[in-house]
């Protein structure tokens, strides 16, 4: 436990560090990843830990990106403050369609939820103080280039720190207790006395909630917006990928995944541009035939099967610290 | 002009049917949210394409070699991939077949480039006159065709063995295997069928609808909505959602912006998703 504590002290100073020592295509390449990270563990919240998957996720990107650029367009509120309302607002989504949705079980569930993001993509097409179909422009930082880098680094940064304590915390208290007994058997969880439809909302809001604010970072760091980017359904299937590749359910599963597939689509994308989606496609399909637990899972297993070495080791380590 | 808009409503209606069936009949069979039908259907589209412009292949008269195409394809595909996971959750199956998608839609954008294509018959000026509207001879043509395939989708699923051998493994699929049915060749065969149903849409569509690769994903959410409506699994259920689909999006343009005209759909399937997830037929299974 204490090695592992120090250990993320020591990844996070690194990450503290890095910027400084970067240029601006891979600070602005770890701050992308840094989002995917972010928008992962919020989907895991609700997918990973309740066993409900909802595919229509980017309605809260979508939902976020857009309140906070029409309140700092309209009310001129600076982005900090636009940030925790951007979340709120997507969470008063996911109340109002948890409610009408989380009867629903299962596939059901995953299509009523596209369902009412694609109906907010042609709404929101149709709003002209938004810009309608056109999108809309966000008010931009100011700054010299290497501070706007350096700026949303740290923004992304924050969020994944934000997301990822809370998804600890959550793993190891009575929400994530009773979260993960709905995944197992929800008839059981509710005999046993837990709300299972009040727990299904608490998680999709805090998925929401987390998905909003990314929503809303991004929006100020593109500085332009329009329906059918931030609605795109290709962010919650990358959101999904992600997962089930680092290992879905688990805390650091995301991260690992998000690095692993952005690198690889960054390299990919750099070197064969029309295959990028073809290689992308034949990737999803590989991970979920060969490894859909996750890599984390896998190390896992393979730790299993080298315990007693391990053991050994640790003993030895063990009476090494003693000392 | 609301008569005109609702001949046409249901002339779209009928292309939807075809799509919703197969889509309909892998999911209720095997709980497969199949999001590759899509690129099925533009696959269909484009070998009529390639069929009309290198041998002036009549779009009709291409059917049987879309359809025998795609089935081979659906049935490898299911026999030697999704046979392997489909026992899993729904929630892998899904991921796969949004995998395929993007593949097979990257296959097509590197054949056929992102250009919009479409093909022109020799009678596409010929008209039909049913009353006071005026009826395409083309889309007479592909309603009729799109009603024959229904037709013979169903008889296939209901007097003949292997139909019956699909009914089986859709509605226990333990009980299936007991009394002695290849319930993993059943599942092949099934997934080859679907995909055979979306070329044949596929094929149909491209006489009155300029397609390129990236068509396939707006025409699957179509094809949700279509398999909601009617209720997971049932053709019958498909055939009605896919015309009163066609029906609510033509005749919602008269009364309201035809910018609206896709939220329309949108709002249909969130309602009867809400109120009658069991679909409008209400039934479950085949």
């Amino acid at each position: 436990m204490k090695r592992r504590i120090l250990l993320l002290a020591i990844v996070l100073i690194v990450f503290m560090m890095l910027p400084f020592f970067l240029s601006g295509f891979w600070i602005r390449l770890l701050t992308h990843t840094l989002m995917f990270c972010a928008l992962a563990s919020s989907l895991n919240i609700m997918a990973g830990f309740t066993g409900y998957a909802p595919f229509g996720n980017m309605l809260f990107f979508g939902v976020g990106s857009y309140s906070s650029a029409l309140l700092m367009n309209y009310l001129g509120l600076p982005f900090f403050l636009t940030l925790p309302l951007a979340g709120l607002t997507a969470v008063l989504f996911s109340i109002f369609f948890g409610t009408m949705f989380l009867r629903l079980r299962g596939q059901y569930f995953a299509l009523a939820t596209t369902g009412a993001a694609e109906a907010m993509r042609h709404v929101v097409s149709n709003l002209d103080f938004a810009g309608g179909g056109q999108g809309m422009t966000v008010p931009y930082l100011q700054g010299s280039p290497a501070f706007i880098n350096i700026y949303f680094y740290f923004v992304m940064l924050g969020m994944v720190i934000v997301v990822t304590s809370f998804v600890w915390w959550m793993s190891k208290s009575r929400l994530g207790y009773a979260f993960k007994a709905i995944r197992a058997d929800e008839e059981a969880a509710g005999v046993m006395g837990i709300d299972t439809t009040r727990y299904k909302i608490i998680a999709w809001s805090f998925s929401a909630l987390f998905t909003g604010m990314v929503g809303a970072v991004y929006a100020y760091w593109f500085s332009y917006i329009d329906p059918p980017t931030v609605f795109d359904i290709m962010w919650t299937v990358r959101m999904f990928v992600i997962n089930l590749i680092g290992g879905i359910g688990t805390v650091f599963g995301p991260i690992i995944g998000a690095f692993l597939i952005e690198t690889l689509s960054e390299l990919v994308w750099s070197k064969f541009l029309y295959l990028h989606m073809g290689v992308l496609g034949v990737l999803i399909i590989l991970v979920v035939m060969f490894m859909p637990d996750g890599i984390i899972r896998l190390v896992q297993k393979r730790k299993d099967a080298l315990m007693p070495i391990l053991q050994k080791m640790n003993i030895l380590n063990d009476q090494r610290e003693k000392r | 002009m609301l008569l005109q808009s609702m001949i046409n409503g249901l002339f779209f209606g009928a292309i939807y049917a075809v799509m919703g069936i197969g889509f309909s009949l892998v999911w209720g069979v095997m709980k497969i949210i199949n999001v590759a039908h899509g690129s099925f259907i533009m696959i269909g589209a484009y070998i009529t394409y390639e069929l009309f412009q290198r041998f002036g292949v009549d779009p009709f008269l291409s059917l049987p070699v879309t359809m025998t195409f795609m089935f081979f394809l659906g049935f490898v595909i299911q026999k030697y991939l999704l046979n392997r996971i489909v026992r899993g959750s729904i929630f892998i199956t899904l991921t796969f077949t949004f995998g395929l998608q993007i593949l097979l839609a990257n296959v097509c954008l590197l054949i056929w480039k992102a250009d919009f294509r479409s093909i022109r018959v020799p009678y596409a000026r010929l008209g039909v006159e049913i009353g006071p509207v005026v009826m395409p001879s083309v889309r007479l043509g592909i309603f009729i065709a799109a009603m024959v395939l229904t037709f013979l989708f169903y008889l296939f699923l209901r007097k003949t063995k292997t139909g019956v051998a699909i009914n089986a493994t859709a509605l226990n699929f333990e009980g299936a295997k007991t009394v002695g049915v290849d319930v993993m060749q059943i599942y092949a065969i099934t997934y080859g069928v679907g995909a055979a149903l979306a070329a044949a849409a596929g094929s149909l569509l491209i006489p009155v609808m300029s397609v390129n690769p990236f068509l396939g994903a707006q025409l699957v959410q179509r094809v949700f909505i279509v398999s909601v409506l009617g209720g997971l699994g049932s053709p019958l259920g498909a055939l009605l959602g896919g015309l009163l689909l066609g029906l609510v999006e033509t005749t919602s343009t008269v009364f309201i912006s035809s910018s609206y005209q896709e939220l329309v759909g949108f709002a249909v399937f969130l309602l009867v998703l809400i109120f009658r997830p069991q679909g409008l037929t209400g039934k479950r299974f085949f």
